[in-house]
């Protein structure tokens, strides 16, 4: 037997990295619910937006906090970028071309990486002084609970941002039925452009609190696209409270998988579960509408 | 030029000229270890590879409309189950079932047929985007769980495959696995051929191009897309079963990676989803691109197909044989853009 205090350690640090996950997720649960389409380069987005907060910690010390917030800024334009150039020819024009296109992408992403900063895992320090939460049974790091607490607060603010501006009710009109958003007089397109860069937002962001817990190479890209899409499955597309909750559930078993079956099964976990909850229970375990197939 | 002229409506490539040009091909391939150096044979058996990979993951994608991206998955394991029974000490089985390697490739194909046969119902419960991140992952854990098996897969440290087929002095063991392949290339180009123009070929088109309304129509979309994924991974455990034994080493790390699922994807899309001749143009464009241009762009390689794929599919969807075919085929393809029916007729 696993002793408790061991026990409970895995639960608060699979709790604690499961609002990273939820923050991760939800932007490609937005983009899935917006404009039909699985963003396959998420993960490598992600793994660009780490890269911002190393390369700025390495080369000025700033902290990786701050990093976040640069790498936020990039991955929105790259997003934008990516709308306006890319996915505007291939968007709403079934599912062979956008996959085909966004892996290609991810190919590019992780070239870029490796050959821009090489094949070697780098991580970034919090770089802030601070001490960690004993909560009696177990620890609370403080990097752990600081990116915990950004985390949360970035899901919140998508949330709110999403529920009460008014380009946030577009964003959920275009979700609900784009011919009659259209209608409305509602710029589909833009909202499409808008969407895309939020979402690659959020993976910058989620990837640069990850810098600060775990090492980050080149090829990360396809193991947080598998992880952040099991996220969406367990929470629903379009779920914002789903996916926050997916997020910690994916979080807690992934650490009892490796507290129980060894390290080499932590992603076997996730990936396990996340292939029995689409086949059980494909609509998500909060049922989001919108989306999908 | 007569062989080049053609009447208005008629096409060039005929069926008796299509044949002809596949022999041709064929009695070129055999001359090639005895005419070329042992790299160059060995870089044609890689092509050869390419072509039965896009040719398999072609019928999967471009016919029935499954986007896998799990493909790497089959390759693998017919690699593996392949190299288990010819050098089966490695894994610590018992001498005895060692097989010749003759039996051994055939059976590793059939062990990925058997997994697509196991799973396929259940991974057909997932359409559209959920399949296709449903097959990434699927290939993701069987690479996680081979890699941490050490002890039947080497882990990290790679299988060393037992195997020697030379004949004298004049043959080396390359030249065998040479003609090896190039026969399981042909006997697949003749299945898949011969799937895809018949019933069965109809079948997957038809639910490609509308499930409901096939379904509707009394076509059962499980059938065709089962028979499709079968037939695809058992194509491609053969590729991965013959690759191993040329190579004669294998690793869990790069024989089960998804670069195995992105080249048959460069390969069919460069060539032209969903067509027949596809993969072969584009099974050449990328041989050509892989070594080539690996000398100018050197470790840009993978942001270089990248590139391609996405640019072949946005601006040019059926891709090189798409080129070919508006000169000289007809004018009017089908959906699949393959040898128009109209054009067998003559």
């Amino acid at each position: 037997m696993v002793a408790t205090d061991l026990l409970t350690q895995s639960v608060v640090n699979g709790l604690l990295l499961g609002g990273i996950y939820a923050l991760a997720a939800l932007g490609l649960s937005l983009v899935f619910g917006i404009m039909d389409i699985v963003n396959l380069a998420h993960g490598h987005m992600l793994m660009v937006g780490a890269y911002i907060a190393i390369l700025l910690f390495t080369a000025t010390g700033i902290t990786p906090v701050v990093g976040m917030l640069l790498a936020m800024v990039l991955m929105f334009g790259l997003g934008v970028l990516l709308q306006k150039v890319l996915l505007k020819h291939v968007v709403d024009e079934g599912i062979e071309q956008p996959i085909i296109v966004l892996f290609g992408l991810a190919l590019i992403l992780q070239n870029l990486g490796r050959v821009l900063l090489g094949g070697d895992a780098r991580t970034a320090d919090i770089g802030l002084p601070g001490s960690g939460i004993d909560v009696g049974l177990a620890y609370m790091s403080f990097p752990r609970t600081v990116t915990f607490v950004i985390a949360v607060l970035l899901i919140v603010l998508t949330w709110a941002f999403l529920q009460y501006t008014k380009t946030g009710q577009a964003i959920r009109a275009t979700a609900q039925n784009r011919t009659a958003a259209k209608y409305m007089g509602i710029d589909t397109d833009q909202i499409y452009v808008i969407t895309l860069g939020i979402g690659t937002a959020l993976a910058g962001a989620a990837g640069a609190l990850l810098s600060m817990l775990f090492p980050i190479d080149p090829y990360v890209g396809w193991s947080y696209l598998l992880k952040t899409f099991a996220v969406v499955v367990l929470g629903g597309v379009g779920s914002v409270i789903g996916t926050l909750v997916g997020g910690l559930v994916l979080g807690v078993s992934e650490n009892l998988g490796a507290l129980y079956l060894g390290g080499g099964y932590r992603n076997v976990v996730s990936l396990l579960i996340f292939l029995v909850v689409l086949l059980v229970k494909p609509e998500g375990l909060f049922g989001g509408s919108g989306g999908g197939e | 030029m007569a062989l080049l002229e053609k009447a208005p409506g008629e096409s060039l490539a005929t069926d008796r000229r299509v044949q002809g040009l596949g022999v041709l091909a064929v009695l070129w391939l055999v001359t090639v270890p005895f005419t070329t150096t042992d790299s160059l044979t060995g870089l044609i058996l890689t092509g050869l590879v390419f072509v039965m990979l896009g040719v398999s993951w072609n019928l999967l994608a471009g016919y029935a409309g499954q986007i896998s991206l799990g493909h790497a998955a089959f390759f693998g394991m017919g690699a593996f189950v392949s190299a288990w029974l010819t050098t089966p000490s490695a894994a610590g089985f018992p001498g005895s079932i060692e097989l010749p390697l003759l039996v051994a490739i055939p059976i590793g194909a059939l062990a990925s047929a058997l997994i697509a046969l196991v799973i396929g119902p259940v991974i057909f419960r997932l359409t559209g985007h959920y399949f296709a991140i449903g097959t990434l992952a699927l290939a993701a854990v069987i690479e996680l769980v081979m890699l941490d098996r050490r002890d039947l897969t080497g882990g990290a440290t790679g299988y060393y495959v037992n195997a020697d087929l030379s004949i004298g002095e004049a043959i080396s063991h390359g030249d065998v696995m040479f003609f090896l392949t190039l026969v399981a290339t042909v006997a697949t180009v003749v299945v898949t051929y011969l799937i895809v123009r018949g019933p069965t070929g109809l079948g997957m088109k038809a639910i490609h191009d509308d499930e409901d309304a096939a379904s509707s129509l009394g076509v059962n979309p499980l059938k065709y897309k089962m028979y499709a994924f079968v037939a695809s991974s058992f194509f491609a455990g053969i590729a991965g079963a013959l690759y191993a034994h040329f190579s004669l080493y294998i690793n869990a790390q790069s024989t089960l990676a998804v670069t195995w699922t992105v080249d048959s994807l460069v390969v069919v899309i460069l060539g032209g989803m969903g067509t027949f001749a596809g993969p072969f143009f584009g099974a050449g464009l990328f041989l050509l691109l892989d070594n080539g241009l690996s000398a100018i762009v050197g470790g840009w390689a993978e942001a270089v197909e990248g590139i391609l794929i996405i640019l072949f599919i946005i601006f040019l969807p059926s891709g090189l044989y798409g080129l070919v075919d508006d000169y000289l085929v007809s004018e009017t393809a089908d959906t699949g853009g393959e040898m128009d029916a109209d054009v067998a007729d003559d």
